[in-house]
């Protein structure tokens, strides 16, 4: 798996729009929004709440059609939802009337594509991997968030996706929990080293986590700027006191503040003078 | 990981042994035992409530001038041994059985029809319009309607019962199936669920929390069915029972047919909640 998961799943964006139609109306969601997520990399994606993070991960897990533009998949346009491009939801979303290990063997039992055995070894294998042995029996409501998210990790990882789609999938968690699985995932993707494309609001998080950091505008959205995080791996958390980190998070900040100001000027929650105001402090500085 | 599910299950533990350090040990006699539940507080007041009821009849009966044919609990009681327990036995099973006729067909038609006009957007645009314009109807106004469609007693009181469970059925099953989250029939989706299984290992699960409220609804009104048409039709039954009693001034008669229909009315919805809870057990884990 570490070898070959490494050489699919490579996601273009060519200039996609897409819209929300509304009763006599549509909003633009995506505007010439052109990107790539590399092959076995860590890609994040951040960008201020509503602005469409969640349409890109629909988009490469075929949940959503773009209106224009292309989105490809190792050359080839995406058809339709399939386990080769598998999402972690925001929340939950195992299977509440399934055990914890009925879930992990979903997928290949509605596939048929392992045998009883290989199912079997397979499922215990990766259930030990992501903490939850003896854990088979449970129902998801039975476990802790951090728990499920972890079982819903297994549950995708058993179908060997070329592309795991994770959907701000820390989301809800509390603090403790939620530093406990950052360092998790990033251990289980150094360790395999396919292609994740992660999505979040959280800049710590982005930065913690990426090889790849995508930062987006507002609505429309498009990709503002691409930055090579070139910290060291493997990482923990006391990579966050080193320069690098902290000069990468005020750049970041910077771009993500300005989304912040237009976006709250565009939905009417600030009045312009607060982005004027914002305009001649940035003056001021230079 | 491993060490967050370890350090559960230790403090778990602990708790344990806590509490069965901290629990005074006293033996207890079974009779002491047996006391202790008869005199608990809980017990007690509950009991009250049933004396309070019973006083509040008689006190009522004897001093509110126009309720003096009203029999008085005594006299209720005292009638029950005068039942013909044949007959009694055989009107109950009259009853039970255009019960549980018309329950069973309305879930045999209407469940199906539930899940066309929930799952299939063509089937809900031509069948829910004809459904909302009829759902309305008080069931009991069919009563006349009834007589036409069915020349035999025995077929027009099925059909009303049939009805009173049809709607409820439909109502919910199409309420618990597009309530269901979109994200589980995605995930599904991905997952590689075929048509079919998408119906029956991803959306009637997740719908069937609401469908067993529906049926529970149903059998109820199918018992407000029943009588109403015993009634009517002289055809034997409860309601035929408490109807004739009635007629031939028998009060006390008429008290013991209500209380029966009202026990075994309770029965009915127990055991299809039971039947419920078999099939969501995953929702009763705490």
């Amino acid at each position: 798996m570490a070898e070959s998961a490494t050489q699919y799943g490579e996601v273009i964006f060519k200039d996609v729009i897409t819209l929300v139609r509304l009763k006599d109306t549509h909003t633009v969601i995506l505007k010439d929004c052109s990107m790539t997520v590399e092959k076995g990399k860590l890609t994040v994606l951040v960008g201020p709440s509503g602005c469409g993070k969640t349409t890109v991960i629909n988009l490469i897990a075929g949940y959503e059609v773009p209106y224009r533009g292309e989105v490809l998949m190792d050359g080839k346009p995406i058809a339709g939802p399939n386990w080769e491009r598998l999402v972690v939801f925001q929340e939950m979303a195992l299977f509440p009337w399934l055990t914890c290990y009925e879930n992990v063997v979903f997928s290949p039992t509605v596939r048929g594509s392992m045998t009883k055995e290989e199912m079997h070894s397979e499922a215990m294998r990766l259930l030990e991997l992501v903490g939850l042995k003896g854990f088979e029996e449970k129902y998801p409501m039975q476990l802790s968030g951090g728990m499920q998210r972890r079982a819903e990790l297994a549950r995708a990882l058993i179908n060997q996706p070329k592309i795991m789609l994770m959907d701000e999938p820390f989301r809800g968690l509390d603090a403790m929990t939620r530093e406990l699985m950052q360092e998790y995932y990033l251990k289980l993707f150094e360790a395999t080293k396919s292609t994740n494309l992660f999505v979040t609001s959280e800049i710590e998080e982005a930065i913690f986590l990426a090889d790849k950091l995508l930062v987006m505008t507002n609505k429309p959205t498009k990709i503002k700027k691409a930055f090579d995080v070139d910290l060291p791996r493997p990482r923990d958390w006391k990579m966050a006191t080193s320069p690098r980190y902290r000069e990468l998070k005020a750049e970041i900040l910077e771009l993500l503040h300005e989304e912040a100001i237009k976006a709250s000027v565009a939905s009417g929650k600030a009045d312009v003078d607060l982005a004027a105001a914002y305009e001649r402090i940035r003056e001021a500085r230079k | 990981m491993a060490t967050n599910a370890q350090t559960m299950t230790d403090t778990s533990d602990t708790l344990v042994s806590q509490t069965a350090v901290w629990k005074p040990v006293v033996k207890r006699s079974s009779w002491e035992q047996l006391k202790r539940k008869i005199f608990a507080l809980a017990t007690v007041r509950r009991i009250s409530s049933v004396l309070i009821f019973l006083a509040l009849w008689t006190v009522v009966v004897r001093f509110i001038p126009n309720f003096h044919q009203i029999p008085p609990p005594e006299q209720v009681f005292l009638a029950i041994f005068k039942i013909k327990v044949s007959v009694f036995f055989f009107e109950i099973f009259r009853s039970l059985y255009r019960v549980l006729s018309g329950f069973f067909l309305g879930i045999l038609i209407g469940f199906p029809i539930g899940v066309a006009i929930g799952y299939s957007r063509i089937l809900n645009y031509l069948l829910f319009p004809a459904v909302e314009m009829v759902r309305p109807i008080p069931p009991i106004a069919w009563i006349p309607l009834s007589v036409l469609f069915f020349v035999n007693i025995e077929s027009q009181i099925i059909f009303l019962t049939f009805y009173g469970a049809f709607f409820p059925t439909v109502y919910n099953t199409v309420g618990g199936i597009s309530g269901v989250d979109i994200r589980l029939p995605r995930a599904g989706m991905s997952f590689g669920v075929s048509k079919a299984q998408l119906l029956f290992r991803i959306i009637l699960p997740a719908a069937s929390p609401q469908i067993f409220a529906g049926l529970k609804i149903a059998i109820g009104i199918t018992w407000l069915m029943v009588v109403a048409a015993e009634m009517i039709a002289s055809k034997g039954g409860l309601g035929y029972l408490i109807w004739y009693n009635h007629t031939v001034m028998n009060y006390p008669f008429v008290f013991v047919g209500m209380g029966t229909i009202g026990v075994i009315g309770a029965l009915c919805s127990v055991g299809v909640d039971r039947v419920g809870k078999r099939f969501t057990k995953w929702l009763d884990i705490f």
